[in-house]
């Protein structure tokens, strides 16, 4: 018994190298197998889509046709609004960090329960996404609760159009991203010992110091988690604008939808999305490289 | 000082996520058909409505089972690939990662398409299974994304010294990462259900015959109006979320100060 | 239950070597050939055998309620076949939906009368009916077949199943009868209601007002330039461009806009409910049609029978009321009873003259160039 226990000790000490080596791809195989099956090959079809030409009536026309990529990459109308969407998603990202990362905190440091705190955060999840988003009519709407409070109160006479252009687009995307934010700052605050906080104030740092200096830099891969998602799921909606905006507000999502939806051109529709996710994919190499470089700093440290 | 700064932000922060519920809890009880405010009496009569309403009902009790189904599947494989991620050194982890957090970055319309269009060409119709691995494809990033930042702040040491005094890397993953991981495991999962519980895109191009789930039940509604019935839905779902945990709470509370004095 | 045997169907094929391995992996390989998407064996898998089930996909709601007790489950009764029933939330992203099927996947849909219909002919969907087996079909007004005869002249696909107009509606505490009337279209144009006015983010709603505000023949646009000149004007002025019914109701109930063009039956329901909403048809209004369209590769006795159903008097009437648009049955044939009469847009002679329908042959045969222009005009260009 303690015999076939020793040797077999030492088959897995002769394995363990080998081990080391196929351990990471055996726990990579299922989530890689599902991606590859259910999103790299079909992404090839929409590769193969946008060299081929929408026909005027009936199907598309087959075959290698450059048209729809130049197109894409030449037209101002669409660098026009993908800049706009890029620019839309970085207020958002960041306006969701400004109001997340206190919320975190809060959340993370205090004594009640913390996972009530966050399933309340996700609260408005459970009311589908289109009645909530439609709901701000009844909120910031000329009859809605905030113009009544405001005249009712007597700081304004007439009520005031809020609604529809892009701060409330904004506004709308706040509301649906800052839920992902805040659990991704969460996760991370809560993983700081807390005595590093006290450890910096007992060698004299004020509380403002200690975070500045210990807290938030070890947040930050969970800020840059919650704002590489914030920002792609931004760049990413077309909901929210088509409820939300006035008759041109307009992110890249819509025009996508719209070549695959209203106009049934999937190869020009396929082109438009390849190459959002080309200018995303970028984002998120980036992020990985940051990401391997906390990594690293934490390591040193 | 600063601690009750922070503790009245959070609570803006709280209300201002609170509004829509707000909005839909007291329109459940508006007695019009068409909800608007003011609002012309007050009503109970949604909530029998919604009783008898077997389509709504039969759909929520599929976007739960779906979500559930896809919290499960999605937490397991996320947690999977963020170990081998963060604690091996495997060669084009930046790509993989990538690859990994793809299903976020291609637009939700594209894939629904694409992915028809393949199961198409193999010619295998659609299914419930078709729309859970759907479901579990983009909500696997976020799984990634929260139990990475998490994994990267749990210190090796730990775990090494715990491998040093002869655990297995097994128990050495169930007794401490694991526990460390737990607060990112529950967030990756509540991220997963509630993503797939509020899917409408995917789920529209994806489900079979006879399936409904309540966004798409939604939808579908929206030509003509939303039945007020979805309002009340809305009310019935906070209160067993809000309610529920609460009223354990309290209990729990109730019976240690009776066992303590 | 039916995909298990799809399914086990399917595997027969693959094992009786109609589909063979290497065919199979082949033709995954070829994914990135150009032919990678005709589907060679596709075609049959869905052959029809025995029918246990019809699939009909709908407006959700009230519609499918109404469906349901009236239609489907008699037919059930009946027949023993299960009808299952789907939802979708627009023409278009069904029609994205069954061309990315396989054949006899989707069999019967309420889709838009003369768009949806040239458009699923020009896709090579379209199913020819044997009229003999609808008894229910000599009730419907012959005006709604004559548009889909202009496309295919020798059969039918669909049978035409309510009608409506997308005509104005205005908030009367700001607009009188008169001013309405006297401005017509051109009220979408207004300077005087800039930020208060609305519109359907549709395109081709977008250019038929357009023309009307022109003063053109919206079936024979002559000055393109002006038209979409008209529609940038209204874009400018406009609030918000809406996409729903649900949306609609709720912009001009709660006065974020006064004016707006509509769908006479969702403005009749808020009518219903006490809003002070009035609805005029200007000359030229938009009238529009839908119909029950069985899509090419369905089990077509099952699917006319089912038809038949659903064309039944009870059927029609309470789909009507359910969604305010009066049924396609000829009222000089049909007691429609109390209520249908009172709907906007109903027409009692059953000749249907007074309403004018878009030419599906123009408008589809525009379709790529206008919508994919109003997609860019929409944005400020």
């Amino acid at each position: 018994m303690g015999q076939r226990q020793k040797r077999r000790g030492a088959l897995w000490i002769m394995s363990i190298e080998a081990r080391e080596a196929r351990q990471p791809w055996i726990l990579l195989a299922p989530a890689l197998t599902a991606i590859c099956l259910l999103l790299i090959v079909p992404l090839m079809f929409i590769v193969v889509y946008s060299f081929w030409l929408k026909s005027a009536q009936g199907a598309d026309t087959p075959g290698f046709f450059l048209d729809n990529w130049q197109e894409v990459l030449t037209d101002g109308f669409y660098r026009d609004i993908l800049f706009n969407t890029l620019k839309i998603s970085a207020i958002t990202t960041i306006a969701c960090a400004l109001l997340g990362y206190p919320a975190a905190y809060f959340i993370a440091r205090s004594k009640g329960n913390k996972l009530i705190l966050l399933v309340l955060l996700m609260l408005p999840f459970w009311i589908s996404y289109i009645i909530r988003t439609m709901s701000w009519i009844n909120i910031l709407g000329v009859s809605g609760a905030l113009n009544s409070a405001l005249i009712w109160l007597g700081i304004i006479g007439e009520p005031i159009q809020m609604l529809y252009n892009e701060t409330t687009v904004i506004l709308g995307l706040v509301h649906f991203l800052l839920p992902f934010m805040v659990l991704n700052i969460f996760v991370s605050l809560d993983g700081i010992d807390t005595n590093l906080e006290d450890a910096a104030a007992s060698l004299g740092a004020t509380r403002w110091q200690g975070f500045l200096q210990v807290t938030l830099p070890l947040s930050l891969p969970g800020l840059a988690a919650g704002g590489l998602l914030c920002f792609v799921l931004a760049a990413g909606t077309y909901i929210t604008p088509v409820i939300l905006g006035g008759p041109r507000d307009a992110m890249f999502a819509n025009l996508v939808y719209e070549a695959i939806i209203r106009q049934l051109n999937w190869p020009l529709g396929s082109a438009l999305s390849l190459l959002l996710l080309i200018v995303l994919g970028a984002l998120v190499l980036i992020y990985n490289r940051y990401l391997g470089m906390a990594q690293l700093a934490k390591g040193l440290g | 000082m600063g601690w009750r700064l922070i503790r009245t932000y959070t609570v803006l922060v709280y209300l201002f996520m609170f509004l829509p519920i707000a909005v839909v809890v007291l329109l459940s009880f508006n007695a019009n058909q068409f909800g608007s405010f003011p609002m012309t009496g007050l009503s109970t009569r949604w909530f029998e409505v919604l009783w008898n309403n077997d389509a709504i009902m039969r759909a929520f009790r599929t976007s739960i089972v779906l979500g559930l189904m896809t919290a499960v599947i999605s937490t397991v494989l996320g947690v999977l690939a963020s170990l081998a991620l963060v604690r091996y050194a495997i060669p084009g982890r930046n790509l993989i990662t990538t690859l990994l957090i793809a299903p976020i970055l291609v637009p939700e319309v594209v894939l629904a398409v694409a992915l028809l269009l393949f199961l198409n060409f193999l010619n295998i119709g659609k299914s419930f299974t078709l729309l859970l691995m759907g479901h579990v494809i983009f909500t696997l990033p976020f799984v990634i994304l929260v139990v990475q930042a998490r994994l990267v702040s749990i210190r090796r040491d730990v775990e090494e010294a715990a491998l040093s005094l002869g655990a297995s890397p097994m128990q050495t993953f169930f007794a401490i990462t694991l526990p460390l991981l737990m607060p990112a495991v529950a967030a990756g999962g509540l991220f997963a259900f509630t993503i797939s519980f509020d899917d409408i895109t995917g789920t529209l191009f994806w489900k079979p015959g006879g399936i409904e789930t309540v966004p798409t039940q939604i939808f579908s509604m929206l030509r003509n109006s939303i039945s007020p019935e979805i309002n009340a839905l809305g009310t019935v779902i906070i209160v067993l979320t809000v309610g529920l945990p609460l009223m354990g709470a309290a209990i729990a509370r109730k019976l240690s100060t009776r066992s303590g004095g | 239950m039916d995909d298990t045997r799809r399914y086990e169907r399917l595997r027969e094929r693959f094992q009786n070597g109609d589909i063979s391995r290497r065919n199979f992996f082949g033709l995954l390989g070829a994914a990135g050939a150009a032919y990678g998407l005709q589907m060679p064996f596709a075609r049959q898998a869905f052959a029809a055998g025995d029918v246990s089930q019809v699939r009909f996909d709908g407006w959700g709601g009230v519609v499918s309620e109404a469906f349901r007790k009236y239609a489907f489950d008699p037919y059930t009764a009946k027949t023993g076949i299960k009808v299952v029933d789907g939802t979708f939330p627009g023409g278009d992203e069904y029609l994205a939906q069954v061309r990315a099927s396989q054949p006899g996947e989707y069999n019967i849909a309420h889709l838009s009368g003369v768009f949806d219909y040239a458009r699923y002919h020009s896709f090579e969907l379209n199913s020819e009916l044997n009229l003999d087996n609808i008894p229910n079909m000599t009730n419907v007004m012959p005006a709604l077949m004559n548009a889909f005869k202009s496309i295919t002249p020798d059969s039918l696909s669909a049978a035409p199943y309510n009608y409506g107009t997308t005509g104005l509606a205005y908030n009367r505490k700001h607009i009188s009868d008169e001013e309405m009337k006297e401005k017509g279209a051109k009220i979408l144009i207004d300077e005087k209601y800039k930020g208060k006015i609305g519109g359907w983010s549709d395109w081709r709603t977008r250019l038929w007002y357009a023309a009307l505000q022109t003063g053109q023949s919206p079936n024979d646009i002559q000055d393109m330039d002006a038209a979409w000149d008209a529609v940038r004007k209204h874009r400018d002025l406009a609030l918000k461009y809406w996409a729903s019914g649900a949306e609609l109701m709720s912009l001009l109930a709660e006065e974020e806009i006064y004016v707006t063009e509509g769908w006479s039956g969702r403005i009749y329901a808020l009518q219903e409910q006490g809003h002070d909403i009035g609805y005029f048809d200007p000359p030229q209004s938009f009238g529009w049609q839908e119909c029950l369209f069985v899509i090419k590769g369905s089990p077509m006795a099952a699917c006319e029978e089912l038809i038949n159903f659903m064309l039944d008097k009870e059927t029609s009437i309470a789909v009507a009321e359910g969604q305010s648009y009066p049924p396609a049955l000829d009222p000089t044939k049909v007691d429609l009873g109390e209520k249908i009469p009172k709907l906007p847009a109903f027409d009692p002679t059953g000749t249907l003259s007074g309403l004018t329908f878009a030419n599906p042959n123009y408008w589809n045969g525009n379709e790529a160039d206008w919508s994919k222009e109003f997609a860019r005009v929409q944005r400020g260009y």
